[in-house]
């Protein structure tokens, strides 16, 4: 078992190492800055267009549906600062053998290969998600504080899964060699992520809950302020979760055994 | 003197090309699978045009839009872009630079020897939206379907100019990447990949129509659906062209200048 405390503060030097390592390129700031404030304001267009033909979508309002939006951009954010970055490093070490140096390092493996990159870009993802957010509650009944606290209980979960299931895909690339694509076959169901599940049919609400978890962090924590599932979306939410953590954890052990490095 | 050197280079870049294609056949998959986009949107519009129809667009109609975005986006698929880049970047451009003909024509080659495989992932996906929904099959007429062939081609050409303009500024900044993927998320929006433009704002709709990203998908996929009346589509396919023309001038003039660049570094 890892001792929690020793975790953190890897992670918290990971991160360290890796926000410095990206910062170094100072004049790619403004350029960031300007493309991420155009990719923010587009990824409210299609939401723009929906409701600019129907007040409510199987009652949803734009408000409720600007909830879904926010959120999803928060996820899109944490995902392309802190996940994908280390995803293609990965892929690239498994395929040239330079994990082996991190295999040696006295830390455990998956935190190492977890953590190493940042892409400061995202927090203009992360400041419209925001934004989005400010706006549907400006629009919204203000929810009730226990709606509230629902919600912020969700993303933690939610998050865990969506990490759980980038690892997995991860793990994949041990065994198949260009995988670093997936992370795009992800993106692009997460991509439904964006609208709340009611939209779609059954079956596909079922997958993204359980399968592609993204509703857990976008469609759950907005019913949730809508005042709806209460307290069994969270415990939904944390199963679905658990779920995924173990299963990940298991894969990356499996496939760490399964390695063969570039020496041998 | 280019030309016939191409002709005569043509059937082993042709070999090499369908070769290299076919070694990544299985990431080829993985790629088709990216641009399942228009599958969600159906199933949200769906949703939304089962109250009735949207802008004149009931749900077969929204079935055959989507099942046309489907199919232009990948018959126009090409990842020039990454390819150009990261090939500036790493230098891995010189070997490329040797060979006879221009690297342009060598990646074009490479993209076009893709589309078999392309299709043959995604017919069974397109067979299984017919199937959902057969009355979205419709004859659009022979004339409008030779006009959304030539449209195709000229969306095909779009896009890898596009994407090669785009790759060729590696030659001056590292961020080109993140530049694709701001010009992706308006391209999203203004195509009419994430919902057909007959649902947009007016304002949204009268400046798309002037905008680079709809001849790039909107106006072969509306040829396609009969969405386009004759005056709109000569106007479109002049706008093709016009883009096309544009884009053919800025590519070549950026190539050239880039590639002066690209000696001075030693690489």
């Amino acid at each position: 078992m890892l001792d929690l405390a020793r975790t953190l503060r890897v992670v918290a030097a990971l991160l360290r190492v890796g926000l410095s390592a990206a910062l170094q390129y100072r004049a790619d700031f403004l350029l960031d800055a300007v493309l991420g404030v155009l990719r923010a304001s587009a990824a409210v267009g299609p939401t723009v267009v929906l409701f600019s033909v129907r007040e409510q979508v199987a009652g949803w309002t734009a408000p409720d549906v600007a909830l879904v939006l926010g959120f999803y951009l928060i996820l899109q954010a944490l995902m392309s600062g802190l996940v994908e970055p280390n995803l293609g490093e990965v892929v690239e070490a498994i395929r040239s053998g330079n994990l082996d140096l991190l295999l040696l390092k006295p830390v455990d493996a998956q935190l190492l290969v977890s953590f190493r990159r940042v892409q400061p870009a995202a927090i203009w993802d992360l400041l419209g998600g925001l934004a989005v957010l400010a706006w549907a509650g400006w629009q919204r009944p203000s929810p009730g504080w226990g709606a509230i606290l629902v919600a912020v209980g969700l993303l933690p979960p939610g998050l865990a899964a969506m990490y759980s299931l980038w690892l997995l895909a991860i793990c994949t690339s041990f065994f198949f060699v260009r995988v670093d694509n997936l992370r795009y076959v992800l993106g692009a169901v997460v991509d439904a992520g964006r609208n709340p599940l009611v939209v779609y049919p059954p079956w596909m609400r079922v997958i993204l809950t359980a399968v592609i978890p993204v509703g857990l962090i976008t469609t759950f924590p907005a019913s949730a302020l809508r005042g709806e599932g209460g307290l069994s979306l969270w415990v939904l939410a944390m199963g679905i979760a658990v779920g995924f953590v173990i299963a990940s954890r298991a894969a990356w052990l499996r496939s760490l055994a399964a390695y063969t490095s570039s020496g041998s | 003197m280019r030309a016939p050197l191409l002709v005569r280079a043509l059937p082993d870049l042709v070999r090499v090309s369908a070769a290299e294609v076919t070694a990544w056949r299985a990431e080829l998959i993985l790629w088709v699978l990216t641009a399942t986009l228009p599958l969600v949107q159906l199933a949200l519009w769906n949703t939304v045009a089962a109250d009735g129809p949207v802008a004149g667009l009931d749900q077969a109609d929204m079935a055959r839009y989507f099942g046309g975005t489907l199919l232009v986006r990948q018959l126009t698929a090409n990842w020039v872009t990454w390819s150009l880049s990261y090939e500036i970047r790493s230098g891995a451009l010189s070997p490329r630079l040797l060979k006879p003909v221009h690297p342009l024509w060598q990646y074009a080659t490479q993209m076009v020897l893709a589309m078999p495989i392309r299709m043959g992932v995604l017919s069974p996906i397109l067979l299984g939206v017919v199937l959902w929904r057969p009355e979205l099959v419709v004859w659009p007429g022979a004339a409008a379907f030779a006009l959304f062939l030539v449209s195709v081609g000229l969306a095909w050409l779009l896009q890898f100019l596009i994407q090669a303009l785009v790759g060729i500024l590696a030659f001056w900044v590292d961020k080109t990447d993140a530049l694709f993927a701001a010009w992706f998320s308006v391209w999203l929006v203004f195509s009419g990949y994430a919902a057909p433009m007959a649902v947009f704002p007016d304002w949204m709709r009268a400046v798309g129509t002037w905008l680079p990203f709809r001849a790039t998908l909107a106006t072969p996929v509306e040829l396609l659906s009969g969405g386009l009346a004759p005056g709109d589509a000569a106007r479109d396919l002049g706008l093709q062209l016009a883009w096309v023309g544009l884009l053919l001038l800025g590519v070549g003039l950026a190539w050239r200048r880039g590639l002066a660049r690209y000696g001075a570094f030693g690489a």
